[in-house]
């Protein structure tokens, strides 16, 4: 599940993955794909060559809130700041806020998911991606949370 | 047959919408145990239920009971148009409100009485809640039981599910599960079936759908059972429940709580039209109308309040002015607030625009 820690060397086209849109992204170029998480249980999926960052939530928040029934998700082309609410999650048990873990433009948000709430569980970090950011201050990434880091905010 | 209580999934947001109220702090904290409102205003229960599931240490049992003045109150991501009869609502001088806990809408007034619980997480139980109501009922000399899904039962019939609600959900290590009810007394049923009924059924919207069950009141069964009487029971089985010698706190809008940050603020934030209609999911509302001069079509499409675009289209009885006009009205219209069509909007328009706009304006109001 958190088979990447914080920093890993992903090679491309040799590995497709399906669902994340930045992944299948600068075909023959070695990319830096950073992921870092948010004490709101949120993923960034950085690609240091593009800029952008693909956000979703982590495996522990869909296991915690249940079963989704629906996703809000931000309008592409929006400007977002870190820390604005940029969309909503409510499952049979809880309605949450997700907030935007980065700054930057909106470019693209996973459609599937206003039809498919679902995904949510059955592939939180992949198929259930929500939406891709295109990073205006790419250094907010660094501080973001690792792996490490993270669980240590709900594991005491 | 009988439901008797309404559940609803009370799941408070983790985090307040606005980014000026993520940094709010509380100057109090709730130091009791049992809490019962004296105050029947929505906006102040509501709020004060949000900011004691919050504040309460996870590990401590927790009981607050309040009842409201009647109001709509439909769940985080629901649609009002959708939802609520604003045509009976305005006729009742009746409010809405959006609370910050998800799932489907309910109809409040002093006949129904709200309890919302919660059991340590050691001790959680399905099941604990549900057996605590009973007690109380069953004190009140109603013979009711709990079935083998922990919905509470008068005779036989399928009752509603006991839904567990969790708080907080995406800040895990304060996680705390809490079950919240509302205990239909002596409610309108009849004003209930008026509000909540909308019937639209060409509003197409994204968001959480209510699910209308059949309920019936706890007078059905016993004439003497009060909104006292049935506090008193409730906070009597769960004192016995966690051996808590301490009474009942009684609260009401005083300064002290009126004074702190987080419920200033939030009692601010749940009447603001930001809220109440901004919080509205994506939807998109179809309608047509037989004119003198023609047949329209319209379709109003609309996120967080705010119409995306609104498309007018003559079916019959169209020329080339008439549809570039409906052309301009409709981009008048985008980026306005849905329902909210100002008068100086429709006097200022004639002829077929002066009728579209007050068709608009009236479909979206009710």
């Amino acid at each position: 599940m958190f088979r990447q820690a914080t920093r890993s060397r992903l090679s491309f086209p040799s590995r497709t993955v399906r669902g994340l849109p930045s992944l299948q992204a600068a075909p023959l170029s070695r990319t830096i794909v950073t992921k870092k998480y948010t004490v709101e249980h949120e993923i960034v999926q950085f690609d240091d060559e593009t800029h952008t960052g693909v956000v979703s939530i982590t495996d522990h928040a869909q296991s915690s809130l249940g079963d989704v029934v629906f996703v809000e998700l931000p309008t592409v082309g929006s400007q977002v700041t870190q820390g604005d609410q940029i969309g909503a999650v409510e499952s049979v048990k809880a309605a949450s806020d997700i907030y935007a873990p980065v700054s930057g433009e909106v470019l693209e948000v996973n459609e599937r998911l206003n039809t498919e709430p679902g995904l949510l569980n059955r592939s939180p970090e992949d198929e259930g991606w929500l939406c891709r950011i295109k990073l205006s201050t790419p250094s907010e990434v660094d501080s973001l949370l690792t792996l490490e880091a993270y669980k240590e905010t709900f594991e005491s | 047959m009988s439901s008797l209580s309404l559940l609803h999934h009370a799941t408070t947001r983790l985090s307040s919408i606005h980014r000026f109220s993520r940094s709010l702090t509380s100057t109090i904290t709730p130091a009791h145990s049992i809490y019962v409102s004296k105050s029947t205003n929505p906006y102040f229960n509501l709020t004060f239920e949000d900011w004691l599931f919050r504040h309460k240490p996870p590990k401590e049992p927790l009981l607050l009971l309040y009842r409201d003045h009647p109001c709509v109150v439909i769940g985080r991501n629901q649609n009002p148009w959708k939802e609520v009869n604003f045509r009976a609502l305005h006729r009742s001088g009746i409010p809405f409100v959006r609370r910050r806990s998800g799932g489907g809408t309910v109809y409040h007034d002093l006949g129904n009485t709200n309890f919302s619980i919660h059991v340590p997480r050691t001790t959680f139980d399905r099941s604990a809640t549900a057996q605590i109501i009973l007690r109380a009922v069953r004190s009140l000399d109603i013979d009711a039981h709990v079935n083998d899904r922990n919905d509470i039962c008068v005779g036989k019939e399928k009752i509603r599910p006991f839904i567990i609600a969790t708080c907080s959900a995406y800040k895990i290590v304060n996680n705390r599960a809490y079950h919240h009810g509302t205990m239909l007394i002596s409610t309108r049923l009849d004003t209930l079936g008026d509000l909540l009924r909308s019937n639209k059924e060409s509003m197409v919207t994204k968001g959480v759908a209510s699910v209308r069950s059949p309920v019936c009141n706890l007078q059905q069964f016993s004439s003497t059972i009060s909104h006292d009487a049935f506090v008193d029971a409730v906070v009597h089985e769960f004192r016995n429940e966690f051996d808590i010698s301490e009474q009942a706190c009684m609260i009401g809008e005083t300064d002290e709580l009126m004074g702190d940050d987080y419920i200033h603020k939030g009692m601010k934030e749940l009447p603001s039209w930001e809220w109440a209609y901004g919080q509205t999911p994506e939807f998109e509302y179809k309608i047509t109308r037989s004119f003198a001069w023609g047949d329209v079509a319209a379709s109003i499409h609309s996120k967080h309040g705010i119409i995306l675009s609104c498309s007018i289209d003559v079916l019959k009885g169209g020329n080339i002015v008439l549809n570039h006009e409906m052309g301009e009205i409709g981009k008048r219209l985008e980026g306005k607030r849905y329902g909210q069509i100002e008068d100086s909007e429709v006097i200022g328009a004639r002829g077929q625009s002066g009728d579209i706009l007050q068709w608009l304006r009236q479909e979206m109001e009710v």
